[in-house]
């Protein structure tokens, strides 16, 4: 290519000026480069070539999204990478939002706007700024190793070793950087769940078993892991409800868990549990035989007030109620609330507190939180969509977890994803932490790749 | 003997409380009439032009919950408590002290049913009165539990016939005791609601509006709001 002999002319002057001098030099070929698009050399340009004849050879004509998404994980890694970014339909989404953005931009400094499209213009570009920041930072590093990759070809076929270490080095700290840039890159176009900062409520429920208090002591013992979780994250916890079973078992039990981006990390969590054992503790345990258990776990996401509107004419609380005038002439510390919803049937109880009206306030905020979930689910429901990950959608009956205690080993169903040392596991610490970061990039990678389906129709 | 009474404290609100016999045990229907105040300071606080502190009397102060709740909620309020009983006195000023805000409080002993001008010079004017008076009907006393009559204070449930002794001496001081517009809010029986308002227009003189009826949790006729609509008598 030219670009080599442009750059042996000047080497004298590269070696003092390293990348900036070379960048002014080679402008015009890094505007051709930029031009290609795919800012790539005549190498990889096959490579992605090769990739995507691949992928297109394995792919099924028009398949659902979940297909596609199977394929493409079990083939590749289950996480953001170049190969994502080079998917034709990626770039092609990443093109789409960049131009959109540029359109927007330059609409808005336009003054010929009413008030509202100004209005949804400016909150567009808010929208997208992030992405066309990020994105302009990777294509600039992109040119940047391009201008190294030419200084290093150089100094080889001018054998100069001084300039080519010096070079190499920079070729490293560059590619570092783009791989960072990329996963950012592509995490700014992943919408994030409006929910994702939230506080949350989990409630655990033990399933129901033909014998032997299995569920409950597994309910227990997940119940602590996510306690323990909470403190490991720093996270407030407050039991709102916990009912104990017989025997040291937990038939169900709430609790509150409030910090930063709860939910982001807890909506994986719900689903069913389930848990296979020979149980050493409990009613179980007098028959040495392998159990399985089930339990179930919720999680909801905690409402803002003015989301959920409760009008008081919809509600039937049930405390302890006197017979005759009540008031002064009673005394009870029966403190429990239990409240119905009537439009939705929801009831809700609480007797945690010993003040009847914080029960009162618990019950509440339970409920609000329960009406909510309802709403999500409703909306959900109607986005037709395969996505493995999607939250809420799974059907009571399937497990998303297995806890098998005596081959050590949990598995998640959803991303088949395995891992040992199960008492590390339920202590709610690193090895929760890793499962739920695997969970959380495989969603991304899911929602990102239905958003660039979506989009090309 | 009631279990407040045995572990010697309850929570009211977000309150934990000390309790000693034979010193009233809060009730659960007057943890809403604190709400109601609060709900009346809430609307009423951002018309106000001046962010003068709000003075209020409470009558029948018993373990403090109410005041204390009220104090606790509100660091502007300054609150007068009046009670006839030095035990109940005692164990309001502990409490207080628990929570840091005696320097807030005033502790009266006096009995409302026979010193009601002491209560007018110990108080002054004041925005609001609260109070759960002893409301039970004299001829519904024997009919309690035995458990109330045994170990808590009569005269803290003893209305007199009629339950409406004390409710009416209420009344009185807060034409003489309130400012203009000044609210006075009750705990009472189900029944009283309709007599208060047959007694205030039997009256005349009075200066007093009666604004409204709240329901309690249960459904019953449990608080009173009045209001002085005269000027300064």
């Amino acid at each position: 290519m030219g670009t080599f002999k442009t750059v042996g002319e000047n080497k004298q002057a590269k070696m003092k000026n390293c990348i900036c001098f070379i960048g002014s030099q080679l402008s015009k070929q890094r505007f051709l480069l930029a031009m290609a698009g795919a800012a790539h050399g005549s190498r990889q340009c096959a490579l992605t070539h090769r990739y995507y004849q691949q992928w297109n050879w394995r792919r099924t004509p028009r398949g659902p999204a979940g297909l596609y998404t199977q394929q493409l994980t079990r083939r590749h890694c289950q996480h953001f990478s170049k190969e994502l970014l080079q998917q034709e339909s990626v770039q092609r989404y990443l093109e789409k939002m960049i131009e959109e953005y540029r359109q927007v931009t330059q609409r808005l400094n336009n003054t010929a706007l009413t008030e509202s499209e100004r209005r949804t213009m400016s909150r567009r570009q808010i929208e997208l700024s992030p992405m066309a920041t990020v994105f302009q930072q990777s294509q600039r590093a992109v040119k940047d190793l391009k201008d190294v990759q030419a200084i290093i070809e150089s100094a080889e076929a001018g054998e100069d070793t001084q300039m080519l270490e010096l070079a190499k080095e920079e070729q490293k700290g560059i590619r570092k950087l783009i791989e960072a840039l990329q996963i950012k890159l592509l995490q700014s176009l992943v919408p994030s769940d409006k929910h994702d900062a939230s506080d949350v409520i989990v409630e655990v429920a033990a399933g129901r078993t033909t014998g032997g208090d299995i569920c409950q002591q597994f309910t227990r013992e997940i119940f602590e892991m996510y306690q323990n979780f909470a403190s490991y994250k720093q996270w407030a916890f407050e039991v709102l409800n916990y009912t104990p079973a017989e025997y040291g078992g937990l038939h169900h039990a709430a609790a509150r868990i409030a910090g930063e981006s709860v939910y982001r990390h807890f909506k994986y969590e719900g689903g069913m549990h389930r848990v296979q054992r020979i149980p050493e503790v409990g009613l179980s345990s007098r028959m040495q035989r392998i159990h399985t258990g089930t339990m179930m776990v919720i999680v909801l996401p905690q409402p803002d007030e003015v989301d959920v509107i409760i009008e008081p004419k919809d509600l039937r609380i049930d405390t302890f109620r006197s017979k005759g005038a009540g008031g002064q002439s009673v005394n009870t510390t029966d403190s429990a609330v239990r409240l119905v919803h009537i439009p939705t049937g929801i009831t809700v109880e609480c007797q945690q507190e010993r003040s009847q009206l914080q029960n009162r306030e618990t019950a509440m905020r339970m409920l609000r939180a329960r009406i909510y979930q309802q709403l999500i689910e409703k909306e959900t429901e109607q986005r037709q969509s395969a996505r493995k990950l999607q939250v809420g959608t799974r059907s009571q009956s399937e497990r998303i977890r297995t806890y098998n205690f005596t081959q050590d080993r949990v598995t998640d169903h959803r991303i088949s994803y395995v891992t040992r040392d199960i008492k590390e596991f339920l202590s709610g610490g690193e090895l929760l932490e890793e499962l739920i970061s695997e969970l959380l990039k495989s969603a991304e990678t899911e929602a990102l790749l239905e958003l660039v389906e979506n989009s090309r129709d | 003997m009631p279990v407040q009474y045995v572990i010697e404290e309850w929570d009211f609100r977000e309150l934990t409380l000390k309790m000693r016999p034979p010193v009233f045990i809060p009730r659960p229907e007057t943890e809403e009439l604190v709400g109601l105040v609060m709900e009346e300071l809430r609307t009423r606080g951002p018309a106000q032009d001046s962010p003068a502190s709000l003075r209020f009397l409470e009558v029948g102060c018993g373990s403090g919950a109410v005041s204390l709740s009220l104090l606790h909620h509100c660091p502007q309020c300054h609150a007068v408590a009046v009670d006839r009983s030095s035990e109940a006195l005692d164990l309001t000023r502990e409490n207080a002290e628990r929570l840091g805000v005696l320097e807030r409080l005033q502790i009266v002993q006096l009995d409302v049913l026979l010193d009601a001008d002491s209560v007018l010079c110990q108080c002054g004017s004041v925005d609001f009165i609260v109070s759960n008076p002893p409301y039970v009907f004299a001829e519904d006393l024997p009919l309690l539990e035995p458990e109330i009559l045994w170990y808590e204070d009569q005269r803290s449930l003893d209305g007199g016939e009629g339950g409406m002794d004390v409710i009416k001496q209420i009344l009185c001081i807060g034409t003489r005791a309130l400012k203009k517009n000044g609210k006075i809010f009750l705990e009472v029986d189900p029944r009283h609601p309709l007599m208060i308002q047959e007694w205030l227009r039997s009256q005349s003189d009075h200066g007093l509006e009666y604004r409204e009826t709240h329901r309690d949790f249960t459904g019953r006729s449990r608080f009173c709001v009045l209001q002085k609509t005269a000027p300064e008598c």
